[in-house]
């Protein structure tokens, strides 16, 4: 069974995404290939795009469920999270918050970052939720009588 | 009886079974987040008029100031004024305190959902730290440079005070107030916004500051600010871990102890 929160949740975070992809066109810092000829974490980040793609018409065909989305949005998380946050990002806040004029301009963007980093973390959990509780669906479910079997 | 986990492609937002039906309706989600404000204001001009009675403090704004100091500990008599009306909603309501913390729960699966709720607090946490540093800077916020305790309120804050403030504070808003809001209303979204701006609206008050002759609406306006990522995450988590409360109590727990630990090993401010 597909879940439209699913759907809408996995929307929303490629809507963020690309959000945060225009912040780096904006400010022009911490952008690589293939606006420049660097290969780097802007470069690796736009792999989100063929694999939610992918990702959409596995799961609408059956072939993947809620475990392959927690994969992705938790993956992503943790990348954006260590791109930005943390003592070793590499794109610290001040990279973002610096470099608009206006300031507020500069605030509204990391406010948008901090708000994408959520909903991957947040979406993360329900997914978890959602896989734990089909495994848990297909476990109750009685066993499915066999071909040959007799009443 | 054991209960049936909901259809995986059922919304998460669909009010459930174990959040009792309130008889007392939005005007009981209302007396207790009022309940909460009057205890806060009460408190600490409480606190502030024994501190100018006993003679250890000026008159003017400084009482007030000068009562901030306690206001963690005065967070223990907000939250058991908080439990006591989540009592009296109960017993006119006919629910139990257990049924507001949602369904059952494993105890791996709130220490497995707590390690998730505190990960995706993290860029709450960075936003946070990011406007400290751009309202104050290096200095410590006022609300931990004001904390200044006697030894035995110090291991009271520690060990009583944020557990208090779970069973009562989170279960307040999102197992009281916010069902009552989504009956109301019909809409889960409209209804979890309004609890957002409410519940980080009532940090404002812990601790009123003054600050040349007024209050202090700038030190106001960044408790808001700093409080409402963290309160905006824990309220859509309640809806994507099913309306389990016990994690995101779990990690709060974590979260403010640590906080009111190192505040009393002067490790902050």
């Amino acid at each position: 069974m597909h879940s439209r929160t699913l759907y809408r949740l996995t929307y929303l975070a490629a809507a963020m995404s690309l959000g945060h992809h225009l912040d780096h066109l904006i400010r022009h810092n911490a952008v690589g290939w293939p606006l420049t000829g660097q290969v780097n974490a802007f470069t690796i980040s736009l792999v989100v795009y063929p694999a939610i793609a992918t990702g959409l018409l596995l799961y609408r065909a059956g072939r993947v469920g809620p475990g392959f989305w927690a994969l992705v949005s938790g993956g992503g998380a943790v990348f954006v999270s260590a791109v930005h946050f943390g003592p070793a990002a590499v794109e610290p806040p001040d990279m973002i918050l610096g470099h608009y004029d206006p300031p507020i301009l500069g605030w509204l963007a990391f406010t948008w970052l901090v708000t994408f980093v959520a909903v991957l973390a947040i979406t993360c959990l329900y997914e978890t939720r959602l896989w734990s509780q089909q495994r848990q669906a297909r476990r109750a479910a009685p066993p499915a009588t066999g071909v040959g079997s007799k009443r | 009886m054991t209960a049936t986990p909901p259809p995986a492609g059922r919304p998460a937002v669909r009010p459930q079974p174990s959040v009792p039906a309130a008889a007392t309706g939005v005007g009981g989600a209302v007396v207790l987040v009022g309940t909460r404000v009057a205890l806060w204001l009460g408190v600490q001009l409480g606190v502030a008029g024994l501190l100018v009675l006993a003679g250890t403090t000026a008159t003017g704004g400084q009482p007030l100031n000068d009562a901030a100091a306690w206001w963690m500990v005065d967070g223990a008599l907000v939250d058991l004024g908080t439990l006591a009306v989540i009592g009296w909603l109960l017993r006119r309501d006919g629910g139990s305190y257990r049924r507001l913390l949602g369904p059952p729960t494993a105890a791996w699966q709130v220490a497995l959902g707590a390690v998730g709720v505190l990960a995706a607090s993290v860029p709450a946490m960075a936003f946070s730290a990011e406007l400290t540093s751009a309202v104050y800077g290096d200095a410590t916020p006022p609300m931990f440079a004001v904390v200044d305790l006697p030894p035995l309120a110090s291991v009271f804050s520690v060990l009583v005070v944020p557990l208090l403030a779970e069973l009562a504070e989170p279960v307040a808003y999102l197992g009281v107030v916010l069902p009552r809001l989504e009956q109301r209303l019909g809409r889960p979204w409209v209804a979890a916004t309004i609890v957002v701006v409410v519940w980080a609206a009532e940090h404002a008050l812990y601790p009123v500051m003054v600050s040349g002759g007024g209050l202090d609406l700038g030190f106001a306006a960044y408790r808001v600010g700093s409080v409402l990522p963290f309160l905006a995450t824990w309220t859509a988590l309640y809806y994507a871990l099913g309306r389990r409360l016990l994690p995101i109590m779990a990690a709060r727990w974590a979260v403010n102890g640590g906080t009111a630990l190192a505040l009393a090993l002067g490790q902050v401010g």
